[in-house]
């Protein structure tokens, strides 16, 4: 019962990852495979040996290294564990173990293998477009580096385009770098496409990873112009006030002022007059009053939307010379927009 | 005296603001009614005729001339045995220091035919005026201006001189204009003739003037 659960529980622990590996053409190294499959571990170690002494592709030869790791590892074997898997990390870099997939002692002696061998893995170059020259642009740049170590990143053109250096220091672990991609004079560098290049050194030992990138030129978007402030729209300028009895009004005091006037002036001596003319005008403007108090009032000018939207013009106004003053800016900047490649071939120990 | 008071510091109080007309000029006829009484109240005329008048306006002066040529008759009951022809000149110059409010100054000026069949006077005028817009291209004025240093075919002088106007000018449509106008004229005059001391001899005149005009 002991060993079923023993059995069981290595199947959960090495099997998804040996599972997930490359199909494996080498008859020997099949063997191995089939034998770490049934648990017969002594059999894995020699015939996974075996292997390694015949022609085997780079990803054949990690296997098998892998497969001796995570043997070594389940026979309790850890600083042979750890050998086999310095050659796994050797051969690939990138090589990733999950921990959550496989058994924690194989999991620590490869982590223990990453920590003994200096490499420079993930190396990640992420697309991106910024103005050139802008401060807040950039390209993230993202390696690890398994040992403290001199680590110098350059920007390497295929063709006339230059070596550019990114960066140069001591670094260690998750490194997070950010490439403003300009000469020294300011201007962004030339389009083309570069080999962003990370090299660590540590003694006699030293490792290099790199990663392809297009580097375009663009050009700026320049800004719309203003038509209109957002959430504020322009107020009419004219208003109809409301009906009233004042143009009746006014006739009728101005009529009435003319009489009360002519009643005022009239001599004694000579008599009262027929108001026959004042009768005439008086009732041309008592009528015309009348009419136009029935009429519908004429516009008459809103001065304070007239205030407001003459505001809001100079505001719109005044955002238009920003723009045209921003936009003269932007005709002069580039847009570079860098693009990661795939990669030709992966990093080595030199 | 008291009621014309009244009705100026009425109108001085009820006019609200209103705009000056824009700059514009109108011009055209009118028709004329004419009352007129001379030194007793059985001398008295009434007559018909036609003028035309002009108004122009820069900014806050404007302009007004009139001139109108009216034949009189006795009125009915009236002392007069005959009649006779008045032209009259009228003739405004102001100054808006309000948007309803104006001063100016002028001339009045009344030739009569034959001579001596009424009186002829000429006199300056200054005083003020008020106008409202009471609806869209319609106006109502009123003045008062003092008739200053008269002068008269007949003689006498005259301390005491006032004419005030009703006016009224409508757009009727586009650029016709109809036009009313109301003007009373009441003059103190006193004569002495022969020396015997000064005896009053007033002058009392009321015209309407209706007409059209066209503006530019």
């Amino acid at each position: 019962m002991t060993r079923c659960l023993a059995v069981l529980v290595l199947l959960l622990g090495f099997a998804p990852a040996v599972g997930g590996a490359q199909a494996v053409q080498n008859p020997m190294l099949r063997r191995a495979q089939q034998a770490y499959d049934n648990l017969e571990y002594r059999q894995v170690l020699s015939l996974a040996q075996a292997a390694l002494r015949e022609r085997l592709t780079g990803p054949e030869r990690a296997r098998a290294y892998e497969l001796l790791g995570f043997t070594y590892g389940a026979m309790d074997s850890i600083l042979k564990a750890v050998d086999a898997f310095k050659q796994v990390v050797l051969i690939d870099p990138e090589r990733q173990l999950d921990p959550n997939r496989v058994s924690p002692k194989a999991y620590s002696a490869f982590d223990v293998a990453l920590r003994q061998v200096l490499l420079v893995r993930q190396l990640r170059v992420d697309s991106t477009s910024f103005v050139g020259g802008q401060g807040a642009g950039g390209v993230p740049i993202r390696f690890t580096v398994t040992q403290p170590a001199r680590v110098a990143t350059r920007a390497i053109g295929a063709g006339s385009e230059g070596t550019f250096l990114i960066d140069s220091g001591a670094w260690n672990g998750q490194v997070n770098l950010r490439w403003l991609a300009r000469l020294t004079n300011g201007d962004p560098i030339p389009a083309g496409t570069y080999t962003v290049v990370v090299d660590a050194r540590l003694g006699q030992n030293a490792f290099s990873a790199s990663q392809p990138i297009r580097v375009t030129h663009g050009s700026v978007d320049t800004l719309l112009h203003l038509t209109n402030l957002p959430g504020y729209q322009e107020l009419p300028e004219t208003e109809i006030p409301p009906q009233s009895w004042r143009p009746a009004g006014l006739a009728f005091l101005y009529t009435g002022g003319a009489l009360i006037g002519t009643l005022g002036l009239e001599s004694a001596s000579l008599g009262s007059s027929s108001k026959r003319e004042l009768s005439v005008v008086g009732a041309a403007a008592l009528v015309t009053g009348f009419v136009m108090m029935l009429r519908k009032p004429a516009p008459r000018p809103a001065e304070g939307n007239i205030l407001y939207n003459r505001l809001l013009r100079e505001q719109i106004a005044r955002r238009n010379q920003e723009i045209a003053k921003e936009n003269v800016t932007r005709r002069q900047q580039v847009q570079l927009s860098i693009v990661p490649l795939l990669k030709p071939s992966a990093g080595g120990a030199r | 005296m008291r009621p014309a008071g009244a009705a100026l510091a009425a109108l001085a109080l009820a006019v609200r603001v209103a705009p000056a007309p824009a700059q514009r000029v109108t011009l055209g006829p009118q028709f004329v009614l004419v009352s007129y009484r001379e030194v007793a109240s059985g001398l008295r005329y009434e007559g018909t005729g036609f003028g035309g008048a002009v108004v122009g306006r820069f900014r806050r002066l404007s302009a007004e001339a009139a001139v109108a040529r009216v034949t009189l008759d006795p009125a009915d009951g009236s002392a007069g045995l005959r009649g006779f022809t008045a032209t009259q000149v009228d003739a405004w110059l102001a100054y808006d220091v309000a948007p309803y409010a104006s001063v100016e100054v002028g001339i009045a000026h009344r030739s009569v035919d034959p001579e001596l069949d009424a009186q002829s006077v000429g006199a300056v005028r200054v005083g003020v005026r008020a106008s409202s817009e009471i609806g869209p291209g319609a106006t109502v004025t009123f003045r008062v201006d003092y008739l200053a240093a008269p002068r008269f075919s007949g003689g006498g002088r005259a301390p005491f001189s006032l004419d005030l106007g009703l006016g009224l000018d409508v757009r009727l449509a586009g650029r016709l204009h109809g036009t009313a106008a109301y003007a009373f004229q009441r003059i103190g005059r006193k004569t002495d003739p022969g020396g015997t001391g000064e005896t009053s001899s007033p002058i009392q005149q009321s015209v309407a003037r209706v007409g059209l005009a066209l503006g530019f």
